[in-house]
């Protein structure tokens, strides 16, 4: 796979491409679908980072007065069982949410892109070993893979983290791996290697900015799937512990338990992830569609 | 092709290997362990009592001890005892193979009925309102986190029938059974069959635009022969893939949808024998999913190979 | 509909049950429940917990039993069960019960004093085939020795004079079982005298108890076979019984803001709320610095809004109380008048609060330089719940608790090894009797005083209350003990917490215990209206 020049590739599909708005302005044209994802993502994204702005409730005070409020007056989304404002908590889970989804993405990412890279261009009996490895880490479907890595790291934002991202390693390593086994052989990685250019330094330089594609494909599609996994754990009782305000436990434990006494409970968890998970796969689409041409739909 | 299946079968018992002393190793990291749990239901430690109970079931051996035990038990078709139930693994283990098998299958066949039809007509129509509201559909049905479908689908059933759809061991036929697992089933199809249908779309897309479909235009070939004959038949071969990975990986959703359905299966006593440290119905489990994982693998590659004359063997 | 929310509601109705003339009871029919998770094993003896009581006691006899027709277990309402009658000696120190002749275990041997034997036996230790646990050894800490005169008369030989001792045999929580089945056995495949014959345990999926024809009181029971289901998930379970699929929600499911739910949905069922008998209560660990200083386990107590707690956790309905379960179905905690005279149980909260600043600013903490700890509870709801509590009222007085949620399989070894500085736990208690609270809870020797509290003094004092025959002079000893175990902060009781039971209206002959959770579920009195 050769690399991909963006505005090239607009160009060819017969854009005007005028500058960053004008890319831009394609995009939401070319992309409806995508431009609402990215829309939905970048309104995520700023709730996390301005959750104390937006949000006039603090999410962790209980107050028993108003235990199940209803929606409506001062606090719009109602009130949990322990009397915390339902709107605080969601703007706050965002950050936790956006934790997760972010940091088990590329710390997954990061691990597979250096085992993918070091085993694709080293070979050998590295490449062998950790192949089979990746085979193992395969040979579990990735939810109880999750579970069972929850369990040994114990309840914690961090570990929950780590046990998602674990899992997507392989993944990971797979594409970079067979991305750079085909760069490896091409003739600028060549002339590198003739100018006495070190392999690491290729391998860094070279090979690695042109396996960005499939790797931004990969990524994005992730984004969401580790919000649902996240969800998953809490449900079985695994994922973020309280006192963080994490969508996945608020949703299944009030879905546990009040899922008619206090619908709201959740109704609005159940809506802030729905709509990042899916606002996430429609940009993933868009990615795709633009960075990987071979799937181009 | 003889080289290549004896290779791959190698392959495949190196991996088990590994995965055997992976969850093994992982399993013994957990905090706590049996008589912990043990002891927690009688709301109190009992140190001396605690040793005892752990060196009657071996887990005072240094841990290579305890894997050669294992395996060696493995080898000769003895999973060794449950630890909470003080009975058989094996006894605890099978029986609960064949709901969990029943709502796997019925939930492919929903996947893949709903599924390729709707990704075939929205390759055929690309970008028409009926392709984006189909993709839309699609995409939602990944957003959505299963047990919450699962429940929102409890409460309508309660609701509306005043019935709920959870298992019963005491339906009179297998039809009956069928029925009330084919609500849970389409639970968890939903999710797979939304990733079918974008899979077809995407590869019928890219046989319509080969060479031999535009031949087969210029020839004079009816749209609708183009599509469904020619079309259809080339881009099933990666739908087949991904349906079979899929399958093997439906445990996963099965997890969460045997819980909220109450389905007595082994994707749910898997979760609570994580959380009774029962090792053996645990590593048991494991290593019988990663078979079915590998094994799937293995057939879905070698029926490629055997459908798709381009593809060589060698690796 | 018959749904009571106060409690003189709930009690009238439940007299009004009682009083009205017996129908002719059906008899047949299968008794279909659901149980809230698998009982760690069906031995009831080796557990703690009511998921194997609740399922299990149909199973067994005990020698006497607490009625199962009146609501309070009390002195008073002790019935036969295997034993035919009973006696103290003259010294008080023997007790000697007269077994009922003819009845058989399940699997056909003769039932005898000799079982009677063997079982205490293992209790306090003296059997070869002990246990793998023995939670409740601390309850038969005054029993010598077991004799036996004859198949059908055992005598238990105390230590010293215990008038309370006679209640220990008629909680759930103590079974007769035979001498000749293993414990092994009896954790996985039980075999009892009981109504109800032990069919199969399937881990996650079901119970099958079967109707006992050869049960020694005639006539009973009145069903044909009780089917548990297990299931696991609350909103399942919930709506499943909603939807008729069962007789019965297993005992105290039902809490006070899911009631409405149910009570809306399932107009006919009768919801009956009563206490739990499990209280929610704060651990600190005293040998943790700062909390070994007195006047930091005093300002946390001040601190305390009880009723914060029981409006959050209950809607207001909780006992808020001390350790014994306070009036009207608690027969030995103390009325509202004088539980507030104990230290931070005073309603004015502000002034409390106010009182145990100063302290703590006597310690040299403020707003700024806030005391920091880790407030640890167990991953379930039922903890977490009032833990987040909690953590927000220990702010008021410059306490900033961080909360650590501990895998429920290491929280008893974790509090064991008195790892930990504060931390919120439950705990159930068997019988509403000081002898059986009291020693499990607070005495020095007891293996579930989980925060190893020790009090020389109250120990003398709980001994004494033992051995008082007079109950209202018993009652004032324990009222003393909760005034010292208050003033120490040894393992404060928050709240009693309530909850429902429900049932179908098709239900019939079913009574609540309403100051246990433990004692009511034999099953041998219910019919089915069908």
């Amino acid at each position: 796979m050769a690399v991909v020049d963006h505005s090239a590739e607009l160009a060819r599909a017969g854009a005007n491409v005028r500058g960053w708005t004008g890319s831009l302005l394609f995009f939401v044209r070319r992309y409806p679908l995508g431009a609402i994802g990215a829309v939905i993502m970048a309104a995520f994204v700023l709730t996390a980072l301005f959750a104390d702005q937006i949000s006039t409730f603090d999410p962790f005070t209980t107050n028993a007065r108003i235990s199940l409020a209803r929606p409506g007056g001062e606090h719009i989304l109602g009130a949990d069982f322990m009397g915390r404002d339902v709107f605080a908590r969601i703007v706050y889970g965002a950050r936790i949410s956006l934790a997760v989804s972010v940091g088990a993405t590329v710390l997954g990412c990061l691990i597979g892109v250096t085992i993918g890279l070091m085993s694709g261009f080293f070979g050998g009996w590295f490449d062998l070993i950790v192949q089979r490895l990746m085979d193992i880490m395969q040979s579990l479907p990735l939810l109880v893979m999750a579970l069972v890595m929850a369990a040994s790291l114990g309840p914690s934002l961090t570990n929950t983290i780590i046990a998602i991202a674990i899992p997507l390693v392989p993944n990971v390593a797979r594409i970079i791996r067979s991305n750079t086994l085909s760069l490896r052989e091409m003739p600028f990685v060549e002339a590198a290697r003739a100018i006495g250019m070190s392999e690491t330094r290729i391998a860094v330089v070279h090979v690695l900015p042109n396996t960005l594609a499939p790797l931004i494909v990969l990524a994005t599609a992730q984004l969401g799937s580790a919000i649902l996994v996240e969800s998953s754990l809490a449900f079985l009782g695994l994922g973020v512990p309280e006192p963080h305000p994490s969508w996945g436990r608020m949703l299944s434990e009030s879905a546990a338990e009040y899922v008619r006494t206090a619908p709201w409970l959740v109704i609005f968890p159940g809506i802030a992830i729905s709509a990042v998970v899916f606002g996430t796969n429609l940009f993933g689409d868009a990615i795709r569609d633009i960075l990987d041409p071979r799937q181009r739909m | 092709m003889a080289a290549y299946i004896v290779r791959r079968l190698l392959l495949m018992l190196v991996t088990l290997i590994g995965m055997s002393i992976l969850i093994f190793v992982m399993l013994r990291l957990v905090p706590g362990n049996i008589t912990d749990i043990i002891f927690d239901s009688a709301g109190f430690v009992n140190p001396a009592q605690k040793k005892k109970i752990e060196r009657q079931l071996g887990l005072d051996q240094p841990i290579a001890v305890q894997y050669v035990t294992w395996i060696g038990g493995l080898m000769r078709g003895d999973l060794g005892y449950a630890y909470v139930s003080e009975k058989p693994a094996i006894e605890e283990i099978l029986p609960r193979i064949p709901v969990t098998a029943k709502l796997a299958l019925l939930a492919l066949i929903f996947s893949i009925i709903i599924g390729v039809p709707l990704g075939v007509v929205s390759a055929v129509r690309q970008n028409t309102t009926l392709d984006y509201v189909l993709r839309v559909l699609s995409l939602s049905g990944l957003s959505l986190p299963s047990f919450w479908l699962g429940l929102l689908i409890l409460m309508a059933f309660v609701q509306f029938w005043g019935w709920i759809p959870i298992y019963r061991s005491d339906t009179g036929s297998i039809w009956e059974e069928i029925a009330l697992l084919s609500i849970p089933a389409a639970a968890v199809g939903f999710r797979s069959s939304a990733l079918v249908m974008r899979l077809t779309r995407s590869s019928m897309l890219e046989v319509l635009r080969q060479d031999y479909i535009r031949t087969a235009r210029a020839k004079g070939a009816s749209d609708t022969s183009v599509n469904y004959d020619h079309a259809l038949r080339n881009a099933v071969l990666p739908v087949v893939t991904i349906i079979g990975i899929e399958a093997a990986f439906l445990i996963g959703g099965l997890i969460v949808t045997e819980t909220v359905f109450n389905v007595p299966g082994v994707a749910r006593f898997l979760v609570e024998a994580i959380r009774w440290r029962d090792y053996p119905i645990v590593q048991n489990l494991v290593m019988f999913i990663a078979i079915i994982v590998v094994v799937v693998n293995f057939l879905v590659d070698l029926m490629y190979v055997v459908l798709d004359p381009r593809i060589k063997y060698e690796e | 509909m018959r749904i009571s929310f106060g409690f003189a509601a709930a009690f009238s109705v439940a007299l009004l049950g009682q009083v009205l003339p017996v129908l002719a009871q059906k008899q047949g029919g299968t008794l279909r429940i659901y149980h809230r998770s698998t009982p760690p094993s069906a031995s009831i003896h080796e557990e703690a917990t009511i998921d194997t009581v609740q399922g299990f006691m149909p199973v067994f006899n005990n020698l006497v039993v607490f009625d199962q027709t009146k609501p309070l277990n009390t002195p008073e309402t002790i019935v036969p069960d295997l034993a035919e009658s009973w006696s103290w000696d003259a010294t008080n120190t023997k007790l000697t019960f007269k077994l009922h002749s003819g009845v058989k275990w399940h699997d056909g041997k003769p039932f005898t004093a000799k079982d009677v034997q063997c079982t205490w036996n293992k209790l306090i230790g003296k059997d070869q085939d002990d246990f793998r646990k023995n939670p409740r050894a601390i309850w038969w800490q005054n029993l010598k020795e077991v004799t036996v005169n004859g198949d059908l008369e055992a005598t238990f030989v105390l230590n010293r004079p215990q008038p309370a001792f006679l209640s220990l045999f008629a909680s759930g929580y103590t079974p007769v079982y035979p001498c000749h089945v293993s414990a092994k056995d009896m954790r996985t495949s039980p075999v009892g005298t009981g109504p109800f014959k032990f069919v199969e345990f399937k881990r996650g999926e079901s119970i099958k108890l079967v109707r006992n024809p050869d049960y020694f009181k005639k006539g009973k029971p009145h069903v044909d076979a009780i089917d548990w289901k297990i299931i696991e998930n609350r909103s399942t379970r919930i709506l499943a019984f909603v939807a008729g699929e069962f007789d019965m929600t297993f005992g105290t499911d039902v809490t006070i803001p899911l009631l409405k739910d149910v009570q809306s949905q399932a107009p006919k069922a009768t919801c009956e709320v009563a206490p739990t008998y499990v209280s929610t209560n704060l651990i600190v660990n005293p040998k943790a610095p700062p909390f070994n200083d007195p006047k930091v386990r005093e300002a946390m107590a001040l601190t305390l809004d009880r009723k914060a707690f029981s409006d959050t956790l209950s809607g207001g309905q909780a006992n808020i109380a001390g350790v014994m379960l306070p009036p009207p179905e608690g027969v030995w905690g103390m009325p509202p008048e004088v539980m507030e005279t104990m230290p931070g149980y005073s309603k004015d909260v502000d002034k409390n609060r106010a009182e145990a600043r100063k302290i703590m600013e006597s310690l040299g903490y403020s707003e700024s330089k806030p005391l920091k700890v880790k407030v640890s509870t167990r991953n379930i709801a039922v903890y977490r719940d009032p833990a987040v509590l909690l953590i927000d009222q220990l702010k008021k007085i410059y306490i900033e608790g961080e909360l650590e949620v501990i895998d429920n399989s290491i929280w008893h070894a974790k509090v064991t090894r008195n790892e930990f500085s504060v931390g919120l736990n439950l705990t159930g208690v068997g019988v509403d009797d000081p002898d059986v609270n009291l020693y499990e809870n607070y005495s020095c020797e007891s293996e579930r005083n989980l925060t190893k509290y020790c009090n020389k003094e109250v120990d003398a004092l709980i001994d004494k209350q033992s051995q008082e025959a007079d109950k209202e002079k018993r009652k004032k000893i324990v009222w003393d003990i909760e005034r010292k175990l208050a003033a120490d902060l040894a393992r404060p009781i928050i709240l009693y917490d309530r909850a429902a039971t429900c049932w179908q209206p098709h239900l019939k002959g079913f009574v609540l215990h309403h100051n246990s959770i433990y004692n009511n579920w034999r099953y041998e009195d219910v019919w089915l209206d069908k």
